[in-house]
């Protein structure tokens, strides 16, 4: 009911003449509503999903908090779980797994996104004529990024195998011994992060495309004219366009990098020992393969309040976006 | 892969020239030319390996081999491929009929309606659409096994739908922003109830939309492992994708068997993607960052 009249209360801005009419009493409308055009009935098509959001996805969430306060592993999964208090953070706290994951995804994350968006931004140019070998090519990558993660994780497990094909490249040309990619603490993180990289730059070419595409003609045509050389347009037309896209695709590659989880699990298992854990991969090895689902659930609370975190600045860019 | 590109490029020449401000670019086509390796060459190796001998594929052997459809012949004579693709099939389908069912309703209501409360369901569409699957599946874990739905695919298509309705309400809600008030305005005089109206006169006018969003929903649904390999419990109700996840993160893989059920469970996708492409190379672009 609340929900009703609040949604009331927040038409006036688009249709004040309807807000007053039924402002006075909240159920008096109901009769009349098929007829009646203010925002009520109409938040009423979200109520179906809401609701189912609410059950399967805000719910989790503060089961999700209840579980880091207590203890619950496999045995206790289905009955009372005991309650912790702060125990389970501490234990994060004091050991040396949460800064290790921590230190990991933030390496991660800056390299996925910096190269995410600025090969991005570079497809896009290069790609943005509707030629055949352009549009193709696009559409080539495009599929590769709509394929399974498990499919493109495990083709490049086996591209970048001690006997595959990179390493055979690399040995037959005379450049070393091979390259451990993923099985040397030092490279693993590095490899899988180039992988996701990889697997996000087509759809970041995707959006960077249409705002490139979104250009006044005339602008590049003069430029041309002026005698501009092809870098000079890149520089000054280009780039400076795509600027608010690459804000919010920033944010969104982060976002993406941060989440990641299918590559690291089929590319390395978070090793070699801890070297590719990052926090929501901490979070699920400590649940389901420790099958401390408190730990597990601490670690995805804090995992949580980073996500709460880009999602502001999100709405936030966005908004500067829509307002310019 | 090279062939392909240089003819590619040369078929497009045509149609270039006849625009005049395109120069010659001899660097954009280098950049494209080693994006064709980048992105062909893997996606060459996946049908390659496939086509080998276990013997064949590693050290070296590379383009020189004898190709073999022995591992199609027993990736098909598997008792556990039917059983999977169906699996994959009901997920993907019942995950995006669910989506679509309650996002098109969803997105319609975000699009219309204004306001505080109206702002703070998009905040928290946003945050949920950001939330790790690793967060979702501990709590869903439990939540499940508490109501016996464990081990079944309507726990897999719940909680594919629970993660993707943020996303696809908000990939959506564009597109209904576009559809003139007008239209609605006509429909209510003509006495159609709001109901009636939005099915009957809204819904055809998004149709590229929720065609849009209902591939993404599919490709993303049949794709889809963490959820498969935990909520169920007996590997043979795996899903195409649980079934590679499983083989490939142990030892010893079988590359060519991994690869031909890799080939096998990208088809589908291929036919969608090829389907939907136009659809989705402007729609994804609308809805991503609006």
């Amino acid at each position: 009911m609340s929900t009703t009249h609040n949604t009331d209360r927040a038409a006036p801005s688009r249709r004040p003449r309807r807000a007053m009419t039924s402002k006075s009493s909240p159920g008096a409308g109901q009769s009349s509503s098929a007829q009646r055009r203010g925002g009520r009935t109409r938040f009423g098509f979200a109520l179906p999903g809401g609701i189912f959001l609410g059950i399967l996805s805000i719910y989790p969430i503060v089961l999700l908090v209840s579980m880091s306060v207590h203890e619950v592993s496999s045995g206790t999964l289905n009955k009372s779980w005991p309650a912790v208090g702060l125990e389970n953070f501490a234990a994060l706290w004091s050991g040396s797994d949460l800064g290790n994951a921590t230190i990991n995804t933030i390496v991660f994350v800056a390299v996925v996104t910096a190269i995410g968006v600025v090969g991005g931004l570079g497809v896009a140019i290069v790609v943005r004529s509707s030629a055949i070998g352009s549009a193709f090519l696009l559409g080539m990558m495009v599929f590769i990024w709509a394929l399974p993660p498990v499919v493109n994780g495990s083709i490049w497990k086996f591209l970048l195998a001690d006997q595959g094909l990179i390493n055979t490249i690399v040995r037959s040309s005379g450049l070393g011994e091979g390259v451990p990619f993923l099985y040397d603490s030092r490279f693993a993180l590095l490899s899988v992060a180039l992988v996701n990289a990889w697997a996000v730059i087509p759809f970041n070419a995707l959006v960077f495309r249409s705002a490139l595409l979104a250009i006044d003609p005339s602008i590049l045509e003069a430029a041309s004219m002026d005698g501009a050389s092809r870098l000079q347009e890149i520089r000054l037309i280009l780039i400076p366009s795509a600027r608010a896209t690459a804000v919010v695709l920033a944010i969104l590659t982060v976002v993406y990098a941060f989440r990641s989880f299918d590559f690291i699990y089929v590319m390395t298992s978070g090793g070699p020992g801890s070297s590719t854990t990052t926090l929501p991969f901490l979070s699920y090895s400590q649940a389901f393969v420790q099958h401390d689902y408190g730990i597990g659930s601490a670690t995805g609370v804090l995992s949580l309040l980073i996500v709460a975190l880009l999602a502001i600045v999100y709405v936030r860019s966005t908004r500067k976006e829509e307002a310019a | 892969m090279t062939s392909t590109a240089t003819s590619a490029i040369s078929a497009a020449r045509p149609i270039r020239s006849r625009r005049s401000t395109v120069r010659r670019e001899p660097i954009a086509v280098t950049i494209r030319a080693l994006l064709y390796v980048i992105y062909g060459l893997p996606l060459l190796w996946i049908v390659l390996t496939s086509l080998k001998q276990q013997g064949d594929v590693l050290g070296g052997g590379g383009l020189l081999f004898s190709p073999t459809l022995n591992a199609y012949r027993d990736a098909l004579a598997n008792p556990q491929l039917p059983t999977a693709l169906l699996q994959s099939g009901q997920i993907a389908l019942g995950t995006t009929v669910l989506v679509l069912v309650l996002a098109t309703p969803f997105a319609y209501a975000l699009a219309r309606v204004n306001g505080w409360i109206a702002g703070l369901a998009l905040g928290v569409l946003i945050f949920l659409q950001m939330v790790p699957q690793t967060a979702n599946i501990i709590p869903l874990f439990a939540l499940f096994s508490k109501a016996h739905l464990l081990d079944s695919t309507v726990s897999l298509v719940l909680a594919n739908s629970a993660m993707l309705l943020p996303w696809a309400t908000l990939l959506l809600r564009p597109f209904f922003a576009a559809v003139p008030d007008a239209i609605e305005e006509a429909a209510a005089i003509d006495g159609a109830g709001r109901l009636r109206a939005f099915v009957a006169v809204v819904l055809p006018v998004v149709r590229n939309g929720v065609a849009t969003v209902g591939s993404l929903i599919f490709l993303v649904a049949w794709g889809e492992f963490i959820y498969a390999i935990n909520l169920f419990l007996s590997p043979e109700n795996y899903p195409m994708s649980a079934l590679i996840a499983q083989q490939t993160s142990g030892y010893g893989i079988d590359w060519p068997a991994l690869m031909a059920f890799a080939v096998i469970s990208s088809l589908p996708l291929l036919v969608v993607y090829v389907l939907s492409f136009r659809l989705l190379r402007e729609g994804l672009a609308v809805g991503s960052v609006k």
